[in-house]
């Protein structure tokens, strides 16, 4: 095989900046420190912005809210001899990406869901019990074999030590198969607990995997919509967003400016001032923050993100988006606030 | 006391041994890289493809604009809002494009990534009927055909493999204290997906003693401390550290690792885990504030020792300015040097 050369720098061709190509940003938000409610990462908007912001939200039909997103996200200018995307930092987690990624992907759920086998099971399972679930579910199927309740899962669980949380309960819960007792065992706190780390799996003389079969449960009781009743389960709305919405719009779970000092005070004061300093940083170790490239940071060509968001759609992710979307939706207006309060309050809950 | 010569039976240890070395290929890596470890410590990531041309080696990565490398979905997977048939296509397609490039080894820098591969090729061999699943729907979703990858291997395997030839053609200090010939103790963090998940199939030394960090470290010239806890998880927890409210449990668990190792007066602590090296770094500081406890112990990726000790720029290519513990205390001890006027060095930790 051919010797490749270092693949540090390399950009797709089509990306390059050609001679041609001028410097000038498209300025579509004219006052960056200013920035209106529905650019903020505010947890904390009075009453009036988060009625302005769901007001600005509602008026903007599909297409419109679309486009916007786009037109802003594409904006782009030369720095370091690649292109920048000075926008991207503004839209990440913003009520506006939300927005638009909750009615852009109802569009893609509408245009690729026909005749898809992954989501039509999950839409049987959904009316079946739970007790079939943990059954059948290829997960929770190879996740048990005959548990002998020898409890060496739960002897080194590490979320065992702080939370009220014991896995040994769990697996013995799911081979009761007592409809009622999984119900209750979904609507609680407990399942969300599990760090899943292994340890169990790694320990268990039956070679059974526990935090395997957390996670299985976990996916029944959104499908279920049962995660709304406890505090740490009604976080998954949190979740579907932010893990979300980065593979939705970025096509990575994190984020590089996911980590704001602002809201990591416990990373302390050498992370505040090299938080002021990142990009200038993120360029100098090689690294490409919101610029074409391959490395750390680097802004995925929109090939890419097209190939992946099909197979996120095929593979069940954007059905399952609609169903945390759904009871979300629905305990806000229980609870007599916006579907942005709603999120404000899950995230910062526990 | 004189332990009687036949105490360890040598050869079965060695037969036992073998149950847990994977075969690790000399070349031809397909490179995925890591959200966490990008977002945090891109010294790290961009270093990477420096070892791997330093060691003249054939990878890629990234061929066209549609075959992108992306996120595998771990954290999504383990943060339960992405279904397994989601993922199984994402890492195909990242298989996919490895086949594109006639790569038959995926190297990834991320652990959970890692445990993410193995646990699709895992699923693969136990669910008959899923690959030709799997197949069908990449086809139709993308137009991609994927086989399962010959080596699954994390990039601390390939660091472990070429340990010696690093040392022996490439390194300018070693894990010694410059003053006085002493061995750097070192801790070393295995991430649990990289040693829990499948032990005996793919890693270094299965869970208990795994060494993949460790011998690294030992080739180095360090040595390797071993303490109570140091097979207990960092508590990264994934929904655990990054839902701000439930960090209680991340911090609880780092600091229960402290504790334990800092009788042995580790002078570093390496890890291969991206969300490992995030939070026994970071919650050092959280600790502080909570319960006034200074451990601060620096703790660096393998592939920042790496870089370090092949005597790169520490600022402008390893990257220790992105730590919350310093790391300059290390350099001292390795007699590294660096920039004393760097706005880092006063931007430090109480003493």
């Amino acid at each position: 095989m051919k010797k490749t050369e270092s693949k540090s720098q390399v950009c797709p061709p089509s990306d390059k900046p050609t001679e041609n190509d001028s410097n000038e940003s498209i300025n579509l938000i004219e006052d960056v420190k200013n920035l209106p409610p529905w650019f903020q990462r505010d947890f904390n908007l009075s009453k009036k912005d988060q009625e302005l912001l769901r007001g600005y939200l509602d008026n903007l039909d599909d297409e419109e809210i679309i486009n916007l997103y786009y037109q802003l996200r594409e904006a782009k200018e030369i720095r370091n001899d690649r292109y920048f995307y000075p926008n991207m930092q503004i839209l990440f987690g913003t009520p506006f990406e939300r927005e638009k990624d909750r009615r852009e992907q109802r569009i893609w759920a509408e245009k690729y869901e026909a005749e898809n086998e992954v989501i039509q099971w999950y839409k049987d399972a959904r009316e079946k019990s739970c007790v079939w679930w943990v059954e059948n579910h290829i997960i929770a199927r190879h996740c048990l074999n005959s548990c002998m309740s020898c409890g060496a899962c739960s002897a080194l669980c590490p979320a065992a030590e702080f939370f009220d949380y014991n896995p040994r309960i769990i697996m013995e819960t799911v081979q009761e198969k007592d409809e009622q007792l999984l119900v209750d065992l979904l609507k609680s706190d407990t399942i969300w607990y599990c760090y899943q780390c292994g340890s169990c799996k790694a320990k268990c003389p039956r070679k059974n995997n526990p935090f395997g079969m957390i996670t299985s449960l976990r996916q029944l009781s959104q499908i279920k919509g049962y995660h709304v009743h406890s505090i740490r389960g009604r976080q998954q709305y949190a979740a579907r967003h932010f893990w979300g919405g980065n593979l939705w719009n970025r096509a990575c779970t994190l984020y590089f400016r996911n980590v704001e000092s602002e809201t990591h005070k416990d990373f302390g004061p050498r992370f505040e001032a090299y938080d002021k300093a990142r990009d200038d940083f993120f360029t100098r170790v090689g690294a490409c923050p919101d610029s074409e490239g391959v490395l750390s940071g680097r802004k995925v060509h929109p090939e890419t993100l097209d190939e992946v968001r099909k197979l996120w759609q095929m593979g069940g992710a954007l059905y399952m988006w609609e169903l945390i979307e759904e009871a979300a939706k629905n305990q806000a207006q229980e609870w007599g606030m916006t579907i942005d309060e709603y999120h404000d309050k899950v995230s910062r809950e526990g | 006391m004189n332990l009687p010569m036949d105490v360890f039976n040598h050869e079965q240890r060695e037969s036992i041994w073998k149950r847990y070395v994977k075969e690790i290929p000399d070349n031809n890596y397909f490179l995925t890289l890591s959200c966490i470890l990008g977002a945090l410590y891109p010294g790290s990531e961009s270093m990477v493809p420096k070892v791997y041309d330093l060691l003249g080696l054939d990878w890629n990565t990234n061929p066209s604009a549609r075959s992108g490398w992306t996120c595998c979905s771990g954290i999504a997977y383990h943060g339960d809002i992405m279904p397994i048939e989601a993922t199984l296509l994402t890492v195909a397609r990242l298989w996919s494009i490895a086949q594109e490039l006639g790569l038959d080894s995926v190297t990834m820098s991320c652990v959970t990534s890692f445990g993410i591969h193995c646990e699709c090729k895992d699923l693969y061999e136990q669910e008959p009927g899923l690959k030709d699943k799997v197949d069908r729907l990449l086809r139709d979703s993308c137009g991609r055909k994927f086989e399962i990858p010959k080596y699954i291997n994390h990039i601390s395997d390939i660091y472990y493999h070429y340990r010696q030839e690093l040392k022996n053609n490439h390194m300018k200090f070693q894990l010694l204290e410059e003053k006085t010939g002493r061995p750097l103790r070192v801790v070393d963090h295995v991430g649990c997906h990289y040693s829990k998940l499948f032990p005996e199939e793919h890693s270094l030394g299965g869970t208990d003693y795994c060494e993949v960090l460790s011998g690294m470290a030992q080739a180095w010239g360090g040595s390797s401390i071993d303490y109570p806890e140091r097979r207990h998880c960092c508590g990264m927890g994934f929904r655990q550290c990054m839902i701000s409210p439930n960090r209680g449990g991340t911090m609880s668990s780092v600091l229960k690792k402290m504790r334990s190792m800092a009788p042995f007066e580790p002078d570093l602590i390496v890890t291969n885990c991206p969300g490992c090296e995030v939070f026994l770094d970071k919650e050092q500081w959280a600790i502080y504030e909570v319960t006034g406890e200074k451990y601060f112990i620096p703790v660096i990726t393998y592939q920042e020792l790496a870089g370090l000790l092949l005597g790169w720029d520490p600022y402008e290519t390893v990257g220790i300015q992105f730590h919350t513990v310093p790391v300059e205390p290390l350099l001292d001890k390795i007699g590294i040097p660096y920039d004393a006027n760097s706005p880092w060095v006063n931007c430090s930790v109480p003493r």
